[in-house]
């Protein structure tokens, strides 16, 4: 092989691959850069893991006197039909509330002796963003996974904890333990554990599965009670979309304008992100389009010595062996050193995100490392199927 | 491969021509292995084009081209390869070597793909031929007849079933076309093979089974 590359290297144009070896360099830095940046964003961003940033949860005003008047503050039927019907909503879920009591005891011996009265709510599954074996739950289980505010956690932190001088209390250390958990109605009265599956910043409400919330209602509330939701969730295809603030306004309902801001945020970082990346794809092309014409400028100033490889018995894929390994090396050491670029650039705007975050944990590089590796492969496969199919027509010309 | 059957094969280009007399064309030839054939040819009568569709590299050409009973036309890629590698061995008479690479290169580049010569073999050649000095010697600078007889030795560095060699000695004086015959005649006769030249005048004097007239 090496008197064959000895031959075919002539004529090889440094200026030409190198020109393409930085188009190319750039190119994937770019993509490898956005997908990466995107990940580290979303990790920062969700600080509420259970729910996408794209839900927005809807109810309607309460007005001063409207508990006086005793108009509804639940969504009829109609409402939420006519809500899924409108253009920028993928779909739309209802809040089941609980008709039952809940009492919830929680203790940590000699620490925290903590009991209360409280409710339940679910919203179908597909809206909480969990492991579906961790949020499951199965009739006639102890067993209910639990889902708390964040603001129930801060208030005993920074309020209770520091009132009474009681240790402060992580996730992580509730996560590990139980609830003690009553529940009364239509003349039964049962204990279960709650085990607390994380905190949402992002839901107020305590939330359970939607399958113990009917097996429930059904068991412990009175037949009559047949309850209409007084919030809905809904994922929306555009948080941007002003026809969300109007037809909110119109209807006179509310949403956590905070939330919705965010949204708008993470929708434009994305807009942002994937133009980034679409410039980056364009040069990565241009420059897939420079190593081609190279190649093919070459294996045309090559064609005798080609021709003759092939006349004494050389095989068209042996031929093509020399012009398909530089291609394929060199999409190879882009992609290495694209890698380490972007992992140097990363460190550098990742020092300046933990200013902000201190406890931020990074997420790792595989999503992007993933997009490298794809486009690695494409590329090479064009390359080598065209670097063969140019060998061919050689063979061909012949005729 | 034991033989090469030409069955009316005409090429395209003489179509039109009703004047032909030939022993090749438009003619059922038969070459067999193991025998000596000579092809004598005025220029411009299709002697470069008849090894181009044995070789397979061409195929303008009408009438029919077996080996072994076996029509060439639908032959595949993979086929053509394995017989230049392991079955025909040509002498071009355009050479078609590397100039860029030293004559021992030049062979050696051959003799990798089969593996066929050992390198003994290929020094004893180069010496009979008279161009041991040259076998660094990048082949671009080296004449003609010198590169004719590297040719020849790059040739032989495969086994084969036919050697070809379409005017092998057009450069060469007689002692080296003789010492040339005596090689390839040795070397054909130790593989069994057949041999086929052409000539347009100078020819090698080897003891023809057959004598065409193209």
């Amino acid at each position: 092989m090496n008197l064959v590359w000895k031959l075919l290297r002539q004529h090889i144009s440094i200026p030409q691959f190198m020109g393409f070896f930085f188009a190319n360099l750039i190119g994937v830095v770019i993509i490898l850069l956005g997908v990466q940046f995107y990940n580290d964003y979303r990790a920062l961003d969700s600080e509420d893991s259970f729910m996408k940033a794209d839900y927005l949860i809807v109810n309607k005003k309460l007005g001063a006197l409207s508990g006086l008047t005793g108009k509804q503050n639940t969504f009829s039927q109609t409402e939420v039909t006519d809500l899924e019907e409108a253009d920028f909503v993928e779909h739309v879920g209802a809040f089941t509330p609980s008709t039952f009591n809940v009492r919830a005891r929680f203790d940590v011996e000699g620490f925290v002796n903590f009991s209360t009265d409280m409710f339940f709510e679910s919203v179908p599954d597909e809206f909480v963003d969990v492991k579906s074996d961790a949020w499951h739950y199965r009739e006639g289980s102890d067993e209910i996974p639990i889902i708390l505010p964040k603001n129930y956690l801060d208030l005993y932190n920074f309020g209770y904890a520091q009132g009474k001088g009681l240790p402060k209390l992580s996730e992580g250390i509730l996560g590990a333990m139980k609830l003690k958990i009553q529940i009364l109605g239509n003349g039964y009265g049962d204990d279960f554990e709650g085990r607390i599956v994380g905190f949402s910043s992002r839901l107020n409400t305590i939330l359970v599965p939607e399958a113990f919330m009917q097996w429930a209602n059904g068991k412990y509330a009175k037949r009559d009670m047949v309850k209409e939701p007084t919030r809905l969730i809904m994922e929306v295809n555009n948080p941007t979309d002003d026809r969300i603030t109007s037809y909110l306004q119109e209807h006179d309902y509310e949403t956590d304008e905070e939330k919705l801001d965010a949204s708008k945020t993470t929708f434009v970082l994305r807009v942002v992100v994937s133009i980034v990346m679409v410039v980056g794809v364009v040069i990565s092309i241009l420059s897939f389009y420079i190593l081609m014409l190279s190649v093919f400028l070459l294996v045309q100033k090559n064609s005798s010595k080609l021709e003759n490889l092939l006349l004494i018995g050389y095989s068209p894929a042996k031929v093509s062996f020399p012009y398909q390994a530089l291609t394929v090396g060199l999409n190879i050491i882009v992609l290495i050193l694209a890698v380490c670029i972007m992992l140097l650039i990363r460190s550098v705007y990742l020092t300046m995100f933990e200013n902000f975050f201190p406890d931020l944990e990074a997420p790792n590089i595989m999503p992007a490392l993933a997009v490298g590796l794809m486009l690695l492969v494409l590329v090479s496969v064009f390359n080598i199927v065209a670097v063969r199919n140019k060998v061919m027509s050689i063979w061909k010309r012949k005729e | 491969m034991n033989k090469i059957q030409l069955i009316h094969t005409l090429p395209n280009v003489f179509q039109s021509r009703t004047d032909i007399v030939s022993d090749i064309w438009k003619q059922d030839v038969t070459f067999e292995k193991g025998k000596l054939y000579l092809v004598e040819a005025n220029s411009g009568t299709g002697k470069s084009s008849l090894c181009s569709y044995i070789y397979g590299y061409r195929h303008d050409y009408q009438g029919q081209i077996l080996f072994d009973g076996e029509d060439i036309s639908g032959y595949a890629v993979a086929k053509w390869t394995d017989i230049r590698k392991k079955h025909f061995a040509l002498l071009w008479q355009e050479l078609r070597m590397f100039p860029e690479l030293t004559a021992w290169e030049n062979v050696d580049i051959k003799n990798k793909l089969t593996g066929f010569q050992k390198k003994k073999q290929i020094r004893e050649w180069f010496d009979m031929l008279g161009i041991t000095d040259k076998l660094d010697t990048k082949l671009g600078r080296m004449s003609f007849g010198q590169q004719q007889r590297v040719a020849l030795i790059r040739a032989l560095c495969q086994p084969f079933d036919f050697l070809f060699v379409d005017e092998p000695i057009s450069h060469l004086d007689d002692t080296n076309a003789e010492i040339m015959g005596r090689i390839m005649t040795a070397e054909a006769k130790r593989q069994g093979a057949g041999i086929i030249a052409t000539s347009i005048g100078k020819r090698i004097n080897l003891e023809y089974d057959q004598v065409f007239n193209l």
